[in-house]
């Protein structure tokens, strides 16, 4: 089949706001079907505000068309790591060209630095898509609470660690350390409420 | 409680990629301690997104007819690609650095740097760092102050930033407490030292060398160079 790239209406001024309900859908049908109708929607519309984007970042057509192809590539390669909940089609479409942008300087200007773009904003890590990954604030609490580690019992700090830090759950925790699953919940209701309270005189 | 944050101008280039990207990381460490800061960024993003999805449809559009070729060009080759469904496992990352039997839990953002951590070395009396290998011009280090440690009095060539990872220093003019985020430079001096038993982490980066101004350190300085890298 043969799919085209429709134009827009010439006089439509469409605000990337009121349409974030339908981008985000045709997203999710690339993510879901391989959908080239919903691309081409999605690329008729954020491809020339991408070259413009990046015409004004690099100055230069044939880097611009480069971050154009890169950014909507990621579009349709890593759509399933778009979710609808954490932000708008045109904020993740953003970032990801900001990403690129941020890459390609980077190699230009020939820095040496190893810190890339995936390093500060992790946009299109698998991680990040997990359910499982930590919320913001959980992640705060998780480090506030990482700073009151050392203050706990040995057997606890083990169980807490292994469970918040190296993520696993508490029946290998029970199986690696040899103790009864029990223990590792004991254990870890003693330390959590041993945090809460350290916590609370924190603040 | 964090009293000392990246200025708005400075999340406001984090947030277009426009820092360093040895800046950005101390930008981005802040943010794990910082929910004010966290939200300042998100904020951010989403007017820049929106900017960038609002650019003149007309305009664009008309641009766009002279690369048309070339947009189609890209559309076409794009589809022929496969989605890439390849998940990494997770990987292991270490969480903590370790001082003299002491172990530390560094925030989210700077775990992914532990391997780049080279030795401690002593610094001047209680005070330790290890460098940080992040590559650049810029230098990276962590330092500790050991309780009652001081770092002596400096000023600055370029500008030194700092994170507080743990424990609390003062400087004569301030005290700083974790997710402290401290830029200093040109005229600034000053002299950090703890008097906390647990003692104090800090991130520092520097663009130069410090410059020691007084005291027994005066001694060091030539050496300072050394020190700091
Ligand atoms: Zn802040």
């Amino acid at each position: 089949m043969l799919v085209g790239i429709p134009l827009e209406q010439s006089n439509s001024v469409v605000k990337p706001k009121d349409c974030a309900g339908e981008m985000s859908g045709y997203i999710v049908s690339i993510a879901e079907n391989r959908c080239k109708r919903s691309f081409a929607r999605i690329f008729s519309y954020f491809a020339p505000r991408l070259r413009s984007y990046a015409l004004k970042q690099m100055g230069n057509e044939a880097l611009a068309m480069e971050l154009v192809q890169d950014t909507m590539s990621n579009v349709w390669q890593k759509a399933h790591l778009f979710n609808a909940e954490k932000g708008s089609p045109s904020t993740w479409i953003f970032t990801i060209a900001r990403n690129i942008r941020f890459d390609m300087l980077r190699k230009l200007q020939n820095r040496k630095e190893d810190v890339c773009s995936d390093d500060l904003w992790p946009v299109l890590c698998e991680q990040t898509a997990d359910a499982n990954e930590a919320s913001l604030d959980e992640q705060i609490t998780l480090e506030q609470i990482g700073f009151m580690f050392e203050s706990l019992p040995v057997k606890q700090k083990a169980v807490i660690e292994a469970i918040y830090i190296d993520g696993k759950s508490q029946q290998e925790v029970a199986d690696e350390l040899s103790i009864p699953l029990g223990t590792v919940k004991s254990r870890t209701r003693l330390a959590l409420q041993r945090l809460k309270v350290m916590l609370n005189d924190h603040d | 409680m964090i009293k000392f944050h990246p200025d708005p101008e400075q999340l406001s280039l984090y947030v277009q990629g426009g820092l360093t990207p040895v800046e950005s990381l101390m930008v981005r460490a802040h943010c794990d301690y910082c929910d004010r800061c966290s939200k300042v960024v998100h904020e951010k993003t989403v007017l820049l997104g929106e900017k960038f999805a609002s650019e003149n449809v007309l305009a664009a559009e008309t641009r766009a007819v002279h690369t048309s070729t070339n947009l189609s060009a890209i559309f076409d080759e794009i589809v022929k690609s496969p989605a890439s469904n390849a998940v990494p496992p997770p990987k292991k990352m270490p969480t903590t650095v370790e001082l003299d039997g002491r172990r530390f839990v560094l925030p989210r953002t700077l775990r992914k740097f532990i391997s780049s951590v080279g030795n401690w070395s002593s610094l001047v009396g209680k005070v330790w760092q290890a460098p940080v290998k992040l590559g650049g011009a810029q230098i990276a280090n962590l330092v500790y102050i050991g309780q009652h440690g001081e770092i002596p009095e400096h000023t600055h060539k370029g500008v030194e930033t700092t994170l507080v990872l743990k424990g609390e220093f003062k400087d004569g003019i301030n005290a700083y407490q974790p997710g402290d985020y401290i830029r200093m430079s040109g005229t600034d001096t000053h002299t950090p030292y703890t008097d906390s038993p647990q003692g104090c982490l800090i991130f520092s980066v520097l663009d130069q060398p410090l410059q020691f101004t007084c005291g027994i350190a005066k001694f060091i300085n030539p050496f300072s160079a050394v020190y700091f890298r």
